[in-house]
C-alpha cells in the first residue's frame, strides 16, 4: 500500500512529503527521505524491543505489561524527587501526559532540550526570537547565514526544502539569486558549498559577533586587526552582505548553542539579527535536533508557563536550568528516581550523571534497546510515532503537522501507557 | 540572640532541601520555629526534624537575631531569602539561591557558596569566605535588572556570570572570577582582584574594574585613555563601551588580551 | 437529564428587557427552560447580580505568538502563580497566563465563552491544542486573511467569489470561526520589513490596497453568511494621527447584514489619536465615536489601556517592531508564509507618562461617547492594553464619573488639554454594562440567536452569579465594592453545570469549539481549483493534504453550517 504525504519523525526538518509503501506490515520502499529519514522507516523492524523488559540479578527477563506499569508507579510514587526525561521522540498527546505526571508527583520535568537549545531559549528569554517560518524563507531569502551548524549532514534537506536549492515565489532561479555564508571552526561539507566561509577561532563566536554588530552600527574604529582568526577586512564584507541583502535568513546550531558561552553566543546572534533589522529584513531560527523537541517546549509552555527544566516539588513551576536541568539534577545526585521516555541520555550526557542514573531506580519507555537501556531496571517498548503512532509534532520553526500512523504492530503507544501510569498515580494520591 | 542550626544526618544527603524559612525574623519569637517547614524533595518537613535548634538569649525583632548554621548545609537552599534584618552565619558550604532578593542585614559564609548567591540582592551585605559558584549576585531569567543594591565579597573565586546583569549595589572578587563576568551590567560597581574572562560583555552602564587580566577582551569596547587608580596606584586601560550593545559603561582593566 | 433551579436572581439581560428584576431561573440539559421539577438542584442566589455568561470578543490566549509570549517571559511566568489544588492544576503568569491560568481567571470571573483574537490557518492546530487546554469556556478562534496570498491575488483580479471562495475552504480547513484582518496588506509588506501608510497604500509586489482588501472581505464574509462580521484591526495602530485611517476604514465597509454589523473594528483605543508625533499626540476618541454613532452598521470594541506591566502581542509585525525601537525590550517576531505576521514586546504603561494617560482615557472615551453600548463592546485586547483580570475595573470606571475624576487627577497635568474624559459624567447603567460584556458580543458574534448572551427561554445556560446586590448600592460611589464583587462570582454556571464558586474551580471540563462551515457550490470549492492546489504546493512548506486541522483537535465540536449566497 502507498502511503502520501507521511511525514518523517527524524529531525526537526519534519519533512510531510515522503512516500512510504508498506507491503503486509511492513515497510519496503521510502521516497524523498533523506540518508536519516529512510534509516528511521526501513531499519525499524529490526531493532524494536518485543516486549517489556525487567533487569533480575541473573539477567534480563521479559515481563509483562502489567508488571512493568505497577513498577513504574510504584517507583514514581516513592520516590520524593522523581525526574521525568526525554520527551522529544514522542507526540505531544504524550508530552502533555508527561508535564501532567510531574505535577501531580511533585517531580522535576526536563526534556533533551537542555542539552542541545535550551542556551536558544535562554536567549530568547533575555531578547526575544525575530523569526519565521520556513516558507518565509523559501520564498523570499536571498542570503542565508549557518552558523555553527552543518545541514548537509545533521539536516540534510534542509537547504533544499527551505533554503539554497529551493525556489521560491519572489526568487526565480533562487540557487543563482541566493548567497549562502557558513561560519564554523572546521571545512564541514556545508562549508563547500558556501560563497563564503568563515573560519572561526573554536570559542570566538561571541567576540565575531559582537564585531559585527559594532560594525552593522556603523562603529568599527576599535576593532581589533583580527577577532577569532577572522580579519577584520572579511567582517566588514560580511556586514555588508547582510545589509544588502532584501531579505536574509540566520540559521544556527551546536556550534554555538554548546561552546563556551552557550545562550550568550546565540543572545549575541539574536542582537546582531535584530540590529540588521533596522535596516532590512533579517530572521533567525534555530536548528532544532529531534523531530518534537520543540514540541515538548511548547507543550510544556502552555502548560506550565516554561519551556522546559520544570521542577513541581512545591506545587508550582519553578524555572531555572543550571537547577532544575536534568544533567545537573543527575550529576549532583538530586533525584532519587528517574522515568526516561523517548531519548536516550546514558549515549549523550556527561558521566557523572549517567553513573547516577544506574544508581537510582530507573525505568525507560522507548521502542528500542539503547544505552540507557543498560541502567535502568526497566523497559517498556511502545509504538513508533511517525510509523504505528500518530500524533502531533512541532516543526524547527513552529508550525505543527500531526504525525501519521502508516502500519499496526501491535504495540501500546506512549499516550496508552503514560496515560495508564498517570491514571493509577491519581488514584493513588486520591486527585 | 543567637540560634544555632545543627543539621541532622540525612538518609539521602543529596535531596535539595528549600529552606526558605531560614531567615532571623522566623525566629524572634520562641515559639515560631515549631511551625516552620523545610521541603526535602517534594515532602514538607518541620524544620526540627531537619535541624537540631538551641537558643541562647532573647530578642525582640529581627535586627537581634543570629542564625547560626552548622553542620552539612551545602545542599539547603534558598536560605536568607527576601531577608530584611538579622544576621546569618553560615560555618560551612551553602547551597544554591542564599540571600535570593535580600533586602537589609548580614550573611556571612565560611565556605563555599553554591550558585545563584545573593540573586536579586536589593540591600544587606553578603560575605563569602571561600568560593562562589556560578551566577553570584545576578538576577533571573527574563528580568532587565539584576542585583540593584547592597555589597557582595567573595573572598575566594566566583565562578561564571557572575553579577549578571548588575544594576545597583558593589560585587566584589578578591580571586579570580570566571567567564562572561559582568556581562549585561547596567549599573553598579564590580571589582575582581583576580582573573576573569570576557569581562562585562554586553555592558551599557555601571563601572567595572579589573586588577588581574581579562582574558578574551570583547573587541567593541573603546579605549579611552590609560589612568592611575587607588591608594596602590595601579595603571590601569580605561575603556568605553559596549559598543556593540549602545552601552555607556566603563571598565578599568590592568591586563588584557583580545581573542586574535 | 439534569436540573437546575436558581431562585431570588436579580437579573440584568437587556435582550429580553430584563432590569434587574428578582426572579427565578429553571435550567434543564443546559438551557433554560420555563420550569423545573422538585428534583433540580436548588441554588439560592440571595438577589445577587446575575447576568449570562460573559463572553470575551477579543483576546489573546490561545496560540502560536501567545505561546511566543509566555516561554520568552519567564519573569511574567513567576509573578503569577498559584498552587495546584485538588483538581486544580497549578497556574503561571500574570499577563499571558498559561491555559489553564487563563481559563480559571476568566471561569471566576464570569466568563464562559471567547473568541482568540488572531489564529494564522498554517498554525491552527496548535490553537485548537491550547483550546483544548482551556477546559472552562466555550473557545472560538479569528483566523487571520490579511497577507493571504491567494486572497490578495484574488482581491486584485476583482473576484469576490474566488475570495469568498478561498474563505470557506480555509475556515473548513482550520475549523475557524471568523475573518480576521490585521493590519491589512501590511503584514505581507513586513515581510520584506517595510509597512503600509495607510488604507489606498499598495501592498509591495501584490498591488491591491488594503481599503480593497477590507471592502473585498466584508463581502465574500456576507456571502457566506458567516455569524460573525469581518473583524478588522486597522492599519497604522498606535501611530499619532492614524484616528483618520481608522474613520477611512470605517468607510470602506458597505452595511450589507440587517441582523448586525457589517464590520467590527476592534481595540479601537489604539487607533484613535490625532496629533503627529508622541510629543502632541492627544485624543481623537469623539471624532471616532461621532463617525461610530452615525454608522449603526459599524461595531467596535475599546481595547482599553490600563496602566502597568503587560506584554503587546498582535499579528501587526512592523507595529511591534517600533515598539521596539522605541523602548528597546525584547522583541519577537514570527511571519507566517503566504499568510500573516506576529510580534510581541512586553511593555509597561506608566502613569507618569502623558502619552499613556492619554491612551487610558481614549478607552473610556470611546464607551462614553458611544450612544449605543451595542456597538462599543467592553475588551482590553487582552492582554495588549492590559491583563483581562482588569475589567471589573473597568467596569466601575465607566459606572463612576468620581472614580474616573480621581484616577485622572494622578496623571500628569499637561494630559488634562488632550483628553474629553474630565467633561463626561455619562455614568453607564447594569443593563449597559451587561450589553457591553456579554449581549452585545452574542449579537455581534451571531451567537445570540443560538442562545448566547442572553437568559431568555431556549439560551444555553451559563450563567454568572455576583455577590452583589445592585439595588442596595451605589455604583458611582461604591465603585470599590463594585470592582471586588464582579472579580469572583458567586457561582458561575456553564451549560447549566456549577463550575466555579466563591473563587474555587468545580469542574475538569464544561466547553465546546464553535467554528463555521459555509458551504459552496461544489464546481467553486478550492480543493477542485487546480491553480490553488499548485500554488499551494509550490510556496507552501507543507502539504495541501496535512494542512486541515483534523477531527481530533476538537473533541468537542460545535460547527455551524452556513448556506452561501451565490
Amino acid at each position: 500500500m502507498l502511503h502520501e504525504d507521511v511525514v518523517c519523525p527524524f529531525c526537526a526538518c519534519l519533512c510531510d512529503d515522503l512516500k512510504v509503501e508498506t507491503d503486509n506490515g511492513t515497510i519496503v520502499k521510502v521516497d524523498n527521505a533523506c540518508d536519516l529519514g529512510n534509516h528511521k522507516f526501513l531499519r525499524d523492524d529490526n531493532h524494536r524491543l518485543k516486549e517489556p523488559i525487567r533487569r533480575t540479578p541473573s539477567g534480563w527477563t521479559s515481563a509483562t505489561l502489567q508488571h512493568a506499569i505497577d513498577r513504574t508507579v510504584e517507583i514514581l510514587l516513592g520516590a520524593d524527587r522523581p525526574l521525568l526525561y526525554g520527551w522529544s521522540g514522542t507526540h505531544g498527546e504524550a508530552q502533555s501526559i508527561g508535564v501532567h505526571m510531574a505535577e501531580v508527583l511533585g517531580g522535576v520535568i526536563d526534556s533533551t532540550t537542555s542539552v542541545c537549545h535550551g542556551p536558544s531559549i535562554l536567549a530568547i528569554q533575555e531578547v526575544g526570537h525575530p523569526g519565521c517560518t520556513l516558507g518565509q524563507v523559501k520564498n523570499r531569502a536571498d542570503l542565508v547565514v549557518y552558523w555553527g551548524a552543518n545541514p548537509i549532514e545533521a539536516h540534510p534537506r534542509h537547504m533544499s526544502r527551505y533554503t539554497t536549492y529551493t525556489d521560491g515565489f519572489f526568487l526565480d532561479r533562487a540557487f543563482k539569486e541566493r548567497k549562502v555564508i557558513v561560519v564554523d571552526i572546521r571545512r564541514t561539507q556545508t562549508a563547500e558549498v558556501a560563497d563564503e566561509f568563515i573560519l572561526i577561532k573554536k570559542g570566538g563566536d561571541y567576540a565575531v559577533l559582537s564585531a559585527l554588530r559594532a560594525i552593522v552600527r556603523g562603529k568599527s574604529d576599535m576593532i581589533p586587526a583580527t577577532v577569532a582568526g577572522v580579519t577584520k577586512e572579511q567582517l566588514l564584507r560580511i556586514a555588508e552582505m547582510c545589509k544588502k541583502a532584501k531579505f536574509g535568513a540566520f540559521f544556527f546550531g551546536m556550534g554555538i548553542t554548546q561552546t563556551q558561552g552557550k545562550y550568550k553566543n546565540i543572545r549575541n546572534a539574536i542582537e546582531l539579527v535584530d540590529e540588521l533589522n533596522r535596516h532590512t529584513k533579517f530572521t533567525l531560527t534555530p536548528m532544532r535536533g529531534h523531530y518534537n523537541v520543540y514540541g515538548f517546549n511548547e507543550v510544556c509552555t502552555w502548560m506550565t508557563g516554561y519551556p522546559y527544566a520544570v521542577d513541581f516539588c512545591r506545587g508550582m513551576a519553578f524555572y531555572n536550568p543550571g537547577e532544575t536541568s536534568a544533567v545537573d539534577i543527575l550529576t549532583r545526585k538530586e533525584c532519587d528516581a528517574c522515568l526516561v521516555v523517548a531519548s536516550d541520555p546514558a549515549a549523550h550526557f556527561p558521566k557523572d550523571a549517567v553513573r547516577h542514573l544506574g544508581e537510582i531506580p530507573t525505568v525507560q519507555i522507548d521502542p528500542y534497546p539503547n544505552t540507557t537501556t543498560a541502567f535502568c531496571e526497566l523497559q517498556i517498548p511502545v509504538a513508533v510515532t511517525g510509523i504505528d503512532a500518530q500524533g502531533t509534532s512541532y516543526r524547527m520553526d513552529g508550525v505543527p503537522i500531526r504525525v501519521k500512523s502508516i502500519l499496526n504492530r501491535g504495540y501500546p503507544t506512549d499516550t496508552d501507557i503514560l496515560g495508564e501510569i498517570y491514571r493509577r498515580i491519581k488514584e493513588a494520591k486520591r486527585v | 540572640m543567637r540560634v544555632i542550626l545543627d543539621v541532622k544526618p540525612r538518609k539521602n544527603p543529596f535531596l535539595p532541601v528549600e529552606a526558605e524559612c531560614l531567615v532571623p525574623k522566623n525566629f524572634v519569637d520562641e515559639r515560631e520555629p515549631r511551625d516552620l517547614s523545610v521541603w526535602v524533595g517534594n515532602k514538607e518537613r518541620r524544620l526540627e526534624e531537619v535541624v537540631t535548634l538551641t537558643r541562647e538569649g532573647t530578642a525582640t525583632s529581627p535586627e537581634d537575631v543570629e542564625l547560626v548554621l552548622r553542620g552539612d548545609t551545602s545542599r539547603f537552599k534558598r536560605v536568607g531569602e527576601y531577608m530584611e534584618a538579622g544576621r546569618i552565619t553560615i560555618e560551612g558550604d551553602i547551597g544554591m539561591h542564599c540571600g535570593n532578593l535580600m533586602k537589609g542585614g548580614m550573611i556571612v559564609i565560611h565556605g563555599n557558596a553554591d550558585s545563584w548567591l545573593a540573586r536579586e540582592m536589593v540591600g544587606g551585605t553578603v560575605r563569602c569566605n571561600g568560593d562562589a559558584h556560578h551566577y553570584c549576585a545576578s538576577g533571573y531569567r527574563g528580568e532587565k535588572r539584576g542585583m540593584r543594591g547592597g555589597e557582595v565579597e567573595v573572598m575566594g573565586n566566583a565562578g561564571d556570570f557572575t553579577a549578571e546583569y548588575l544594576t545597583g549595589g558593589s560585587v566584589t572578587i578578591h580571586g579570580n572570577s570566571g567567564d562572561l563576568t559582568g556581562v549585561e551590567m547596567a549599573g553598579g560597581t564590580l571589582i575582581v582582584h583576580g582573573d576573569c574572562s570576557r569581562v562585562c560583555a554586553n555592558m551599557t552602564g555601571g563601572t567595572g574594574y579589573v586588577y588581574g587580566m581579562v582574558h578574551h577582551m570583547i573587541p567593541t569596547f573603546r579605549f579611552r585613555e590609560t589612568a592611575i587608580i587607588g591608594p596602590e596606584k595601579v595603571k590601569m586601560s580605561v575603556f568605553e563601551g559596549d559598543i556593540a550593545n549602545r552601552g555607556k559603561g566603563t571598565l578599568f582593566i590592568k591586563v588584557y588580551k583580545y581573542p586574535l | 437529564m439534569s436540573e437546575l433551579l436558581i431562585r431570588h436572581a436579580c437579573v440584568v439581560d437587556p435582550v429580553n428587557r430584563i432590569s434587574g428584576e428578582i426572579m427565578d431561573l429553571a435550567v434543564r440539559d443546559g438551557r433554560i427552560v420555563e420550569s423545573v421539577s422538585d428534583r433540580a438542584e436548588v441554588i439560592d442566589a440571595q438577589g445577587f447580580l446575575t447576568m449570562a455568561g460573559g463572553i470575551d470578543s477579543h483576546t489573546h490566549i490561545c496560540g502560536t505568538k501567545v505561546n511566543f509570549g509566555r516561554y520568552m517571559s519567564p519573569e511574567d511566568m513567576r509573578a503569577g502563580r498559584t498552587l495546584k489544588k485538588g483538581q486544580m492544576h497549578s497556574t503561571s503568569g500574570y499577563s499571558v497566563p498559561t491555559t489553564y491560568g487563563n481559563s480559571y481567571r476568566y471561569a471566576t470571573m464570569g466568563y464562559t465563552a471567547v473568541l482568540e483574537g488572531a489564529m494564522a490557518p498554517l498554525e491552527a492546530r496548535h490553537t485548537h491544542e491550547e483550546f483544548m487546554a482551556t477546559p472552562l469556556q466555550d473557545t472560538m478562534a479569528n483566523v487571520l486573511f490579511d497577507g493571504n496570498w491567494p486572497v490578495m491575488e484574488a482581491v486584485r483580479d476583482r473576484d469576490v467569489k474566488r475570495v469568498a471562495a478561498i474563505v470557506a475552504w480555509v475556515l473548513t480547513a482550520v475549523k475557524g470561526f471568523a475573518i480576521k484582518i490585521t493590519n491589512p496588506g501590511g503584514t505581507e509588506a513586513w515581510g520584506w520589513g517595510k509597512n503600509v501608510t495607510c488604507i489606498r497604500d499598495p501592498v509591495p509586489y501584490f498591488e491591491v490596497t488594503p481599503a480593497e482588501i477590507i471592502e473585498t472581505l466584508i463581502r465574500a464574509n456576507e456571502i457566506l453568511r458567516l455569524p460573525h462580521s469581518v473583524h478588522l484591526h486597522c492599519n497604522n495602530l498606535g501611530t499619532p494621527g492614524n484616528y483618520s485611517c481608522t474613520i477611512g476604514s470605517m468607510d470602506v465597509a458597505p452595511d450589507l447584514n440587517k441582523e448586525r454589523q457589517s464590520l467590527y473594528v476592534t481595540h479601537v483605543q489604539f487607533h484613535s489619536y490625532g496629533g503627529t508625533s508622541w510629543k502632541d499626540i492627544n485624543s481623537k476618541a469623539h471624532v471616532v465615536a461621532d463617525a461610530v454613532n452615525r454608522k449603526p452598521h459599524i461595531v467596535i470594541d475599546m481595547g482599553q489601556m490600563m496602566f502597568g506591566k503587560t506584554t503587546t502581542m498582535t499579528a501587526d509585525g512592523p507595529m511591534e517592531f517600533n515598539l521596539y525601537k522605541l523602548h528597546h525590550n525584547k522583541w519577537s517576531n514570527h511571519d507566517v508564509e503566504l499568510e500573516t505576521g506576529s510580534g510581541i514586546i512586553p511593555v509597561y504603561y506608566s502613569r507618569k507618562s502623558i502619552v499613556n494617560s492619554v491612551m487610558w482615557a481614549i478607552g473610556l472615551e470611546l464607551a462614553l461617547l458611544i450612544k449605543n453600548p451595542e456597538q462599543c463592546l467592553l475588551a482590553t485586547d487582552n492582554p495588549n492594553g492590559s491583563p483581562f483580570v482588569k475589567y471589573p475595573e473597568i467596569i466601575a470606571l465607566l459606572m463612576s464619573n468620581p472614580y474616573r475624576q480621581a484616577e485622572i487627577a494622578t496623571l500628569p497635568p499637561e494630559t488634562e488639554s488632550r483628553i474629553s474624559l474630565p467633561a463626561i459624567d455619562r455614568e453607564l447603567d447594569w443593563n449597559e454594562i451587561a450589553m457591553m460584556t456579554r449581549a452585545g458580543q452574542g449579537r455581534a458574534l451571531g451567537l445570540r440567536k443560538l442562545g448566547r448572551g442572553h437568559l431568555g427561554l431556549g439560551a444555553i445556560a451559563d450563567i454568572a452569579i455576583y455577590p452583589l446586590s445592585i439595588g442596595a448600592i451605589d455604583p458611582s460611589k461604591e465603585y470599590t465594592r463594585v470592582i471586588e464583587a464582579l472579580r469572583l462570582t458567586r457561582y458561575t454556571i456553564k451549560n447549566g453545570k456549577v463550575i466555579a464558586r466563591d473563587g474555587e474551580i468545580l469542574s475538569n471540563r464544561n466547553k465546546t469549539t464553535i467554528w463555521v462551515r459555509p458551504k459552496i457550490p461544489e464546481q467553486h470549492r478550492m480543493d477542485h481549483d487546480p491553480d490553488f492546489i499548485r500554488n499551494f504546493e509550490r510556496y507552501y512548506t507543507v502539504r495541501m493534504s496535512n494542512y486541515p486541522v483534523q477531527e481530533a483537535y476538537v473533541p468537542e465540536s460545535t460547527c455551524i453550517e452556513t448556506e452561501a449566497v451565490w
